[in-house]
């Protein structure tokens, strides 16, 4: 039996008077503790842990480039992880049954002096790898995992000299001219560079209609559709005198019910 | 059998108490009612008639009845009900005119408000929750200033005091808000996340004190500044600067939020409070004010809201 070497941790937290406040208590509570090092965001932390070897992270769970679930994820089995948050419900109420513990802003002198026995304890054994805890919180959180696929709700297009992001709910049509697609709104048009042919896979199939080959109509903005001299349906949108033609592949859409 | 015929008299007034001469004076009475009602149910008959048919057919009917009269040698009679029937489509075309616009303006009135009682009500909702997020946060960043900082701890709880108190009024509703009050408001939340960020945050405020006294709507401005820090700066390693600035343009009180954070993500998730601010500005002004989300040419994110320029009438201070 050799003595254990003084326990070692790094602190990450986007804030510095948040990572101030952990290492004043830890002092207190455990003043064999030596630390390492502080990160300001989850990126560092990794980098952190992996060059300084520490025993514990204490990581934050909301920082900026990479929050602390997803640096979590990346160092699972390394090192031996407390949470620090100030109000996600959801993630302490999966701390609860987790291997692995938590500590609520502002850290309470008593639960950080009870989070530095249990951490004596667990020192003992291999870092847990969290792996159905870091699934449901990361789910929970929002962050990563798996995620239905999301759709255009922006279209960036310039109008005049400026870049305008216009909602996808404020545009009338698309309509392709020349090496440009026009964006059509009730107040103005924009042109983009995306050809209709790659803007239709990301917009929403619900919310824009394939008309023409070079045209797509939101759905909502439609207001009747008629038939010209010729036989073609013509769709008439509302707010826009422009009539826009359905070609013969796309008059499926609009068959009388 | 006897009350049973007396009530069958009273009820027919064709056949007055056949069987109980009693009950004739009744029925006599009783017939004359009905003719009177007869005669009020075709003379509204008639009103309506002459109220909704056009002038055209009226006149055509008018030159018929004179010729019938010519035949039948009533001509007085004849030229008495021509005028009334012009008279009554007069007065009466009026009124029925004035009745549908004031339908209208009563159903667009009911849309209105009941548009306005939606969006207020959601609107008290989400003032009432306050970002208990950046609640608890702030209050983890006193308690360690308490003992590190006291000086700077004191003024951070001002901040947070000045911060709530005015978030408080706009839950009350009440007068209009205006720019003033909004700026107010989101200059104690600059100050409380400047403490806690330091130098990743850079805010600058930049209102003309003559503009102060604009009505602007409530919390659209907290929320632009509030995603410009969330989803522009702070997911930026080494933050950035957020500038609030207004200005007047074509007779437009344009406010705008500028951050020189990460930039705007067209598949983010952010997209909520932004929807919001949207369909409260169309609520409120229809198509009189517009949010306008550009990317400036330096990178970040720029928000203007733009809405009728309009002084608040002074009201006592809250």
């Amino acid at each position: 039996m050799h003595p254990l070497p003084a326990p070692t941790a790094v602190i990450a937290d986007d804030e510095r008077l948040m990572r101030v406040q952990i290492i004043d208590r830890l002092k207190e509570a455990w003043p064999e503790l030596s630390i390492l090092g502080e990160a300001s965001n989850g990126r560092e932390a990794i980098a952190m842990v992996r060059s300084l070897e520490p025993d514990i992270v204490f990581l934050d769970i909301s920082m900026p480039e990479m929050d602390g679930i997803q640096a979590a994820q990346a160092l699972a089995g390394q090192v031996h992880v407390v949470f620090v948050t100030a109000h996600d419900q959801y993630a302490i109420s999966a701390f609860e049954h987790g291997a692995v513990d938590y500590l609520l802003k502002p850290a309470d002198p008593e639960r950080v002096a009870l989070t530095c026995q249990r951490l004596r304890a667990r020192l003992k054994q291999e870092p847990d790898t969290m792996t159905d805890l870091l699934a449901q919180l990361s789910q929970r959180l929002g962050a990563g995992g798996l995620k239905p696929r999301e759709y255009m709700r922006w279209v960036q297009a310039s109008v005049g000299a400026n870049i305008r992001m216009i909602p996808t709910s404020d545009i009338l049509f698309f309509r392709a001219e020349d090496k440009y697609t026009r964006v059509q709104t009730q107040r103005f048009e924009a042109l983009i560079r995306k050809p209709i042919k790659e803007l239709i896979d990301e917009l929403d199939p619900d919310e824009f209609w394939q008309i023409h080959r070079s045209t797509v109509v939101r759905v909502d903005a439609v207001e009747q559709v008629s038939r010209d001299f010729r036989g073609r349906q013509i769709v008439h949108v509302k707010g826009s005198e422009e009539k826009l033609e359905v070609s013969r592949t796309f008059n499926h859409l609009f068959k009388q019910m | 059998m006897n009350t049973d015929q007396r009530s069958r008299g009273t009820d027919n007034a064709t056949e007055p108490g056949k069987s109980d001469p009693a009950s004739r004076p009744m029925g006599i009475r009783q017939a004359l009612r009905e003719i009177r009602k007869g005669i009020v149910v075709m003379w509204w008959g008639f009103f309506d008639w002459v109220a909704v048919v056009s002038w055209k057919a009226l006149l055509l009917v008018s030159f018929l009845g004179l010729i019938l009269a010519g035949i039948f040698k009533l001509p007085t009679l004849a030229f008495v009900l021509i005028i009334a029937a012009f008279i009554i489509k007069v007065v009466a075309g009026g009124k029925r005119r004035a009745e549908r616009t004031a339908n209208e303006a009563t159903k667009r009135a009911e849309t209105e408000q009941l548009e306005r009682t939606v969006v207020e009500a959601r609107m008290e909702a989400l003032q009432a929750q306050i970002e208990p997020h950046f609640l608890f946060n702030t209050l983890a960043s006193i308690d360690q200033l308490i003992q590190t900082d006291p000086p700077r701890a004191s003024k951070m709880q001002q901040s947070l005091i000045r911060y709530l108190r005015s978030a408080m009024p706009q839950m009350r509703g009440g007068s209009r808000p205006t720019l003033g009050q909004q700026v107010n408001l989101c200059s104690a939340f600059l100050e409380i996340m400047a403490v806690r960020m330091e130098e990743r945050l850079q805010p600058v405020v930049n209102v003309p004190e003559g503009l102060k006294s604009a009505v602007f709507p409530s919390m659209m401005l907290q929320t632009l500044v509030e995603n410009a820090i969330k989803h522009g700066l702070e997911p930026r390693a080494e933050g950035g600067r957020l500038e609030i600035g207004a200005e007047i343009v074509d007779g437009q009180l344009a406010v705008h939020v500028l951050d020189t954070g990460v930039g705007f993500m067209p598949k983010g998730e952010g997209g909520v409070g932004l929807a919001n601010v949207r369909e409260r500005l169309k609520a409120l002004y229809s198509d009189r004010a517009e949010l306008i989300i550009s990317v400036p040419p330096a990178g970040g994110t720029s928000a203007t809201i733009k809405v009728p320029y309009e002084i608040a009438p002074t009201t006592p201070p809250a």
